[in-house]
């Protein structure tokens, strides 16, 4: 087809499926899952609450937490929930995975986990707060969108609030890791983002917005990594 | 959740077919509400109702059991109401496999115009798609195979010549929607012989009414027509207007009714194929396949009733 010719279509063109069915995934899987996703948010509470700790082990499962996140909301909810009615959730389904797989390699082989939270006690603390506020709050915009509290988009099982909790922790990774951590985010809350205006979800577009501000403030809360003991 | 109908109605098609003399000022003759609105086919005798079904968006709802015996009960409304015509696209997601899921609940295959489209650009595997379609379906073979937004056009065109020669599909055709390629359409309509073209013509996308409506008339083709509500939009824009007082005297009654029947009473128009998510509306589009039609007068009145809105 023509530059021309591809210029003739808009946003709408390429969603297959209309906002009850996105919005019924999030009802799906937690009923499948049931009563697994009440661990996914006990998990999400958890996290910061380990990488504060002054022990290293404690914060290496704290990562290992969050890499099992992503590779349950990309495995399980992209590739098997929203897949199959939307093939490039499956792309995204198996990058999800591949960042988790990247985070738990760091965990298991890049010597002891960061300490960095702690190197700047009340960054620590402010990226602590912020990632509680989203793993807690960030999951009720599905339900303020479809009006059913079912349809609670929980961390380790919507890939919305896991990218948007996820992207705090990439000021914890060196240089090289962080940017490939965070590429797979960055372009789902493009994608997210496109998807949700074409629908018309605008609750949910604070999904990609959180993400992207949250990615921003990890960066200038995190301190240097130079400066991190570990 | 709480969704308007807008929302619900997203894409739709026509399916052109060549109208009975008899309809082209339907108001003026007789048309018993019981028996619903039909076309013949050109060249043929088959006839068939001229209110289709669409499966874009609304019948991609995936494993849903909950979604897929909702919209089993939309396509049972559409068989009751007397519908024939489904159209669907291996594109659709997992449209095709609801649809098969939900004609398996319903038995109802012998009430069936089955209509799908080749989506692929290896224009070899034309007849591996079809195959892959009909089991997804659940049909042996296909009334219809379309090529879909003239994707591959020339190679899935010649395997569609030879698969109908072989009595493994019944008609052919193309499809454009958005106003897309019309130059191209219609040159295709002019060489090739094919029997079906869908493309997009509504109350307010009139731009096929100026070339490829009338050839479709002169060379024969029947014509599917999609997105009859402007993918929804048309309820967004115009439902909350009144209808005009003379609606009733074109045969309408509601909005749904007002744009269907604006379509299907062009002459070169066999069928208008808009897609629901809901049973209710199902109802009222299904209204259309029924009752009076507007006359050539009425049509351009209710053209300008609604760019004066």
């Amino acid at each position: 087809m023509s530059g021309a010719g591809w210029l003739s279509y808009s946003l709408e063109d390429f969603i297959m499926f209309g906002p009850q069915v996105f919005l019924r995934l999030f009802v799906r899987i937690n009923q499948d899952l049931w009563p697994w996703p009440l661990l996914a948010v006990l998990a999400g509470i958890l996290v910061p609450m380990l990488l504060l700790s002054q022990k290293s082990a404690p914060r290496r499962v704290a990562l290992g937490l969050a890499s099992v996140a992503l590779v349950t909301s990309g495995y399980g909810f992209l590739v098997g929930y929203f897949g199959p009615i939307n093939w490039p959730a499956l792309w995204f389904g198996w990058g999800f995975v591949l960042q988790g797989v990247l985070l738990g390699s760091f965990m298991l082989f890049g010597g002891a986990p960061p300490s960095r939270w702690l190197d700047s006690k009340s960054a620590g603390y402010w990226l602590a707060g912020l990632w509680l506020a989203a793993v807690l709050a960030l999951p009720w915009l599905t339900v303020a969108e479809s009006g059913d509290w079912k349809a609670v988009g929980l961390f380790g099982l919507a890939p919305g609030t896991t990218a948007a909790a996820g992207v705090l922790l990439a000021g914890s990774l060196p240089g090289f890791w962080r940017w490939l951590y965070l590429a797979v985010p960055f372009f789902w809350s493009l994608f997210s983002a496109a998807t949700f205006w074409s629908l018309q979800t605008w609750w949910l577009l604070g999904l990609p917005v959180a993400t992207l501000i949250l990615s921003f403030l990890a960066f200038r809360l995190s301190p240097s990594w130079a400066r991190s003991r570990g | 959740m709480v969704l308007d109908r807008r929302k619900f109605l997203i894409g739709a098609g026509l399916t052109g077919l060549a109208l009975n003399s008899s309809f082209l000022f339907a108001n003026s003759g007789s048309t018993p509400d019981s028996s619903p609105i039909t076309r013949n086919i050109p060249g043929t005798e088959e006839a068939i109702p001229a209110i289709g079904m669409g499966t874009w968006i609304t019948f991609n709802v995936g494993g849903d059991p909950a979604l897929i015996e909702q919209r089993t009960q939309v396509l049972k409304t559409f068989f009751d109401q007397g519908g024939t015509l489904v159209d669907g696209s291996p594109m659709y997601g997992t449209a095709s496999d609801v649809v098969g899921e939900a004609l398996d609940r319903l038995g109802a295959r012998d009430r069936l115009f089955a209509a799908t489209k080749i989506w692929t650009s290896d224009e070899s595997a034309t007849r591996q798609e079809a195959e892959r379609s009909g089991r997804r379906w659940g049909v042996e073979q296909f009334d219809l195979l379309q090529v879909h937004n003239l994707r591959g056009w020339q190679g899935h065109l010649e395997t569609l010549k030879a698969m109908k020669a072989e009595g493994q599909v019944r008609y052919i055709g193309i499809t454009t929607s958005h106003g897309r390629r019309h130059r191209e359409f219609a040159q295709i309509m002019e060489r090739e012989p094919i029997d079906f073209v869908q493309l997009t013509y509504n109350v307010l996308d009139r731009e096929a009414e100026d070339r490829l409506l009338p050839l479709a008339q002169e060379r024969g083709i029947a014509v599917i027509v999609n997105r009859p509500f402007q993918g929804g939009s048309l309820f967004g824009r115009y439902q909350s207007e009144p209808l005009p007082d003379w609606a009733g005297d074109a045969g309408v009654s509601n909005w749904a009714e007002f744009f269907l029947k604006y379509i299907i009473s062009h002459p070169a128009v066999t069928c208008a194929i808009p897609a629901t998510t809901s049973v209710e509306h199902m109802k009222e589009n299904m209204g259309a396949l029924y009752g009076a039609l507007p006359g050539a007068q009425q049509r351009q009145k209710m053209a300008d009733y609604v760019r004066s809105l």
